[in-house]
């Protein structure tokens, strides 16, 4: 549709200037973080004269502008720079390999906790009042309010040491991929599930309420529409909206921020990387991470906002109403 | 064995809530032949809707129901949910107060009809699609083919009613049930729904069930009316007894505090029923109505009960058939008069509107208002009158400073005021209020009424003594009859009456020189809308402030106004002294309104000017006459053409088109 298409190119001009803007805004943070590059470089014992050659050899003195239009045009071509704490070694060759399995387990993860959760939703909306609400409105809370390093230290404690079903740690043996161990990618999605059950049932039993509650479910009933279409074909579409929206929200840091969950199994992903970068003060790695990080975050904002006006004809069609 | 469509007995529909077990439909029993058509007519929370929703057994769970529903002999009472699926929207179809959201916003049109035909006929896909159309058609909606395929949201509000009605008659059902259809449309739009259904129940011949708190509609459509008071049937009847031979002193009321044709404020207060409906406990007896009754006596309680009073007539009042004490209460009651009359000083200016003119949007052009030039005096009411989107509100909000005029000046006491009301002066800005629609929606939620009303004391009028302060909201609320003790309720407290009274409190507490009412009656009921109107009119009196008053509601306009102003597609088409312009008609639109507000007398049987059609699209600048496209009086071309020329008849009375121009 010409309509959508216009709408797509519109939202990827803002998406590109929203990145424009961060990337400068994370490159002035990473500046004012305390810390020389060039001293971590070559340690604490190095000579004065050492570190000036350094600092004048990667260009270090120059202005913050000229330094930044440097990383932004590296950006550009793809070049995201060398990490300094390994030294040498080009960003390009680790992060990549991070990000991927990262999208592994976040796609696991999202695979596990969207259709259990609307799908539990959905029934705990339906059934309003019933016990089979109350039952998942409880485990939708206990899951809820468990932190991920206690959900994660039960799974591990269940799955890995009690039953030995899977490694207790998440790590991949060298010289083997993710995808020969993909055993790893359960217990951290699990546990990304169990913080994600309880938050998204919620809205989609809130949302499954009201829109059974509306006008126009109540004229579908009297319609002498069965009670089943009337709960797929009427007030599914309706109430996938708001829960639509906050998964959108949340794809971003399922992507790029699930440092606790990635930290707590040793899962070798985006986040675990950056808590690596930021302990070691590795300035171009952090830049690139949360470059990354703020991409993925607009681009799934942005297919959520497509995902919406898709099911929001409201939305699609806005011309001449007020 | 008879041969209703539906026989109702003794119905008893109780709702047990956290504060008691209350009585929402109690006892009701009635009938409906075959093609027959039934009004039921009540203030709102009185029943009706209840009573229609246990039909279609539709309640909530904390319902719980007694008596029996049958139709055409089933007991629709012990059907299942599931058995009660081939009664809904197949035998049995319902309409509902609001089109809007009554269609699903993520559903196109066409599936939604189509679904109907496909579920309770077992119909193909195509031949659904084919009885869709059909129906469409029959309810005169222009390009059916396109329809089908667009959203609700992409109709207007009429459009979208008669799909609703189009929808309810996919089946041919035996019973339809419309709950207060055209209560959210225009009056144009609703004449002409209110046509359709007549002329769908000659075609198919069907029994209709017509609920409503508006006398008028049921008149138009109605055979037999049933008038509900608290969740019980006070009177029913034939149409012409009821409305010629009220019996029950609530129906008396209710005829009677609608402001009809020819009643206007300088020789008539308006009736009113004083109190609220209130929520009825499961064990009271005795007649409901006894606590808002003139003419209770102790009887009402022990004497209760229906009782025929004339052919298929009965009432629930025993001096209906008591022998005893029949004088007073036969006469129909009178309009009580009212005396004062303001001399009205139409040589000073309190307003002067020029060349008014209001844009929305930037890219997607609006032209909501397009060149008014009027003037306001002093201590006057100018009623502004209209179909929705003609403007009106426009107009009223870029006097309040709600909006910035586009283009043209507002002069307000001789000091330009068409600038957005940040940039007015604390002065104007106290002198000019504005009461809204929705009093449930512009009073804070949060804040108790002596906050409410003490706000713009604080702010505009330099009132920074609260016990003086305290004091003045107290006359405040007496003067729209509220105590004392309203002082720290909450606007969720109040009923929706109440809630208006404290917002004109609000607006009149610091004694402004112009009130725009934008609709301040119409989201109320009947009684209550002529106690609010007694109310501003009083106060109107008293505090000598002038009213900009804007209705859809010609009848209000014409009781309250001392000027007229007729709006359509943000111009004015006439403007005068009330009597001028009522009296007759000149221009075409003014006359096809008045002919739309239905009639309440039954005896009086007017002619409606359809008018079909659409406003003109705000999108595009009319070149011709605005109102040309659904002229029933178009004299020829020129129309399309030319803006028509001002034709003055009076000093003050004016209007635009040409038929007058061209017959000189």
């Amino acid at each position: 549709m010409n309509r959508t298409a216009s709408i797509i190119i519109r939202r990827l001009g803002s998406l590109l200037a929203t990145l424009v803007i961060m990337s400068f805004i994370i490159f002035m943070l990473v500046e004012i973080m305390p810390g020389d590059v060039a001293q971590m470089i070559l340690g604490q014992s190095a000579t004065e004269e050492a570190v000036t050659a350094l600092r004048e050899a990667r260009g270090l003195n120059d202005p913050v502008l000229q330094r930044y239009g440097r990383w932004i045009a590296g950006v550009v071509v793809g070049d995201l720079g060398d990490s300094v704490y390994m030294q040498g070694v080009a960003i390009n060759s680790i992060l990549w390999r991070r990000v991927g399995h990262s999208m592994v387990l976040a796609l696991t993860a999202f695979l596990m906790f969207v259709p259990l959760s609307i799908f539990f939703g959905v029934l705990a909306g339906v059934k309003e009042k019933k016990p089979t609400d109350s039952i998942v409105s409880f485990f939708g809370l206990a899951t809820m309010a468990l932190p991920e390093f206690v959900s994660g230290v039960i799974l591990i404690s269940v799955f890995a040491v009690q039953l030995n079903w899977f490694p207790i740690v998440s790590v991949i043996p060298i010289g083997e991929s993710l995808f020969q161990n993909l055993n790893i990618v359960v217990l951290p999605a699990l546990s990304i599930t169990m913080v994600m059950f309880g938050y998204i049932s919620r809205m989609q039993r809130s949302s499954m309420i009201q829109v059974m509650n509306s006008d126009y479910v109540r004229a579908a009933i009297l319609k002498g529409m069965p009670r089943k279409y009337v709960i797929f074909r009427h007030a599914l579409k309706n109430a996938l909206l708001p829960t639509i929206t906050i998964i959108g929200m949340n794809m971003g840091w399922l992507f790029g921020g699930l440092v606790v969950v990635e930290t707590l199994f040793g899962f070798p992903g985006m986040g675990s990387l950056l808590m690596t970068a930021i302990k070691t003060r590795d300035v171009p790695l952090i830049e690139a991470c949360v470059l990354l990080i703020t991409v993925i975050y607009s681009l799934s904002t942005m297919v959520t906002d497509i995902m919406y006006s898709y099911l929001n004809p409201r939305i699609r069609f806005q011309g001449g109403q007020r | 064995m008879n041969d209703n469509i539906l026989d109702i007995n003794h119905l008893q529909v109780r709702f047990e809530t956290f504060d008691g077990v209350f009585s929402a439909v109690n006892d009701v029993s009635l009938s409906l032949g075959h093609n027959e058509s039934i009004g039921i007519i009540g203030e709102s929370g009185c029943g009706k809707s209840t009573l229609s929703f246990a039909v279609m057994k539709y309640l909530a769970n904390n319902a719980s129901v007694d008596g029996s529903i049958r139709f055409k002999g089933e007991e629709l009472l012990e059907k299942s949910e599931k058995e009660m699926e081939a009664f809904r929207g197949n035998r049995i179809a319902m309409v509902f107060q609001n089109p809007y959201s009554s269609l699903n916003p993520a559903l196109t049109i066409g599936f939604q009809l189509d679904e109907v035909g496909i579920h309770h006929q077992k119909l193909s896909k195509q031949k659904a699609r084919h009885a869709t159309l059909e129906a469409l058609g029959m309810m005169n909606i222009g390009d059916p083919q396109g329809i089908v395929r667009r959203y609700p949201h992409q109709v207007s509000g009429g459009i979208q009613q008669r799909i609703c009605i189009a929808m309810a008659i996919l089946c041919r059902p035996d019973l339809m049930i419309l709950d207060e259809p055209t209560t959210a449309l225009d009056v144009t739009t609703e004449a002409v729904i209110l046509d359709s259904i007549k002329e769908l129940r000659a075609k198919l011949s069907m029994s209709l069930m017509y609920i409503s708190h508006d006398m008028g509609v049921i008149n138009k459509v109605a055979e037999h009316v049933v008038v509900m008071y608290n969740g019980e049937i006070v009177e029913r009847g034939p149409k012409n007894q009821i409305f010629e031979n009220p019996t029950h002193p609530y129906t008396r009321s209710l005829i009677n505090c609608m402001p009809r044709g020819g009643v206007v404020k300088e020789n008539t207060k308006l009736n009113t029923i004083p109190g609220y409906v209130r929520r009825r406990g499961a064990l009271e007896s005795g007649c409901p109505f006894v606590d808002r009754c003139e003419k209770r006596n102790d009887t009402c309680e022990s004497k209760y009960g229906i009782r025929e009073v004339g052919e298929r007539h009965f009432a629930a009042c025993d001096r209906a058939y008591a022998t005893d004490v029949p004088d007073i209460l036969k006469e129909k009651l009178i309009p009580r008069p009212r005396t004062t009359s303001l001399a009205l000083n139409s040589h000073k200016e309190l307003l002067k509107i020029e060349n008014l003119h209001k844009v929305y949007g930037a890219r997607r052009k609006v032209y909501a208002v397009n060149g008014i030039d009027v003037t306001v005096h002093p201590e006057s009411v100018i009623g502004v009158v209209g179909e929705s989107g003609c403007g009106k509100s426009t107009t009223g909000h870029m006097v309040s400073g709600l909006y910035k005029p586009t283009k043209g000046t507002i002069m307000f006491n001789g000091t330009d005021i068409s600038i957005a009301w940040n940039k007015r002066s604390k002065d104007t800005l106290k002198k000019i209020q504005l009461i809204f629609q929705n009093p449930g929606r512009s009073l804070n939620p949060s804040h108790t009424v002596e906050q409410i009303i003490a706000r713009p004391m604080k702010r505009l009028a330099n009132m920074h003594n609260a016990t003086e302060r305290r004091q003045r909201i107290v006359d405040m609320l007496k003067k729209v009859d509220l105590g004392k003790e309203y002082l720290e309720k909450k606007p969720k407290q109040l009923s929706g009456g109440e809630q208006q009274r404290v917002a004109i409190a609000r607006a009149l507490s610091i004694s402004p020189d112009l009130i725009v009412c934008d609709e301040p009656t119409s989201a109320l009921d009947v009684s209550v809308q002529a106690s609010v109107l007694n109310l501003l009119n009083d106060l109107q009196l008293e505090t000598h402030a002038a009213y900009m008053f804007i209705s859809h509601d010609l009848n209000v306009i014409n009781y309250l106004s001392d000027y007229i102003m007729v709006m359509y597609a943000g111009k004015i088409c006439e403007y005068g002294k009330r009597d001028e312009v009522m009296a007759p008609p000149f221009h075409p639109y003014t006359e096809a309104l008045l002919s739309a507000m239905p009639e309440v007398d039954p005896t009086k049987q007017k002619k409606v000017i359809e008018i079909t059609g659409q406003l003109p699209d705000p999108a595009k600048k009319p070149k011709g006459c605005p109102f040309a496209g659904r002229c029933h009086k178009q004299v020829g071309e020129i129309c399309e053409r030319e803006y028509p020329p001002m034709v003055r008849l009076s000093d003050t009375h004016y209007y635009h088109c040409h038929i007058k121009a061209m017959v000189e």
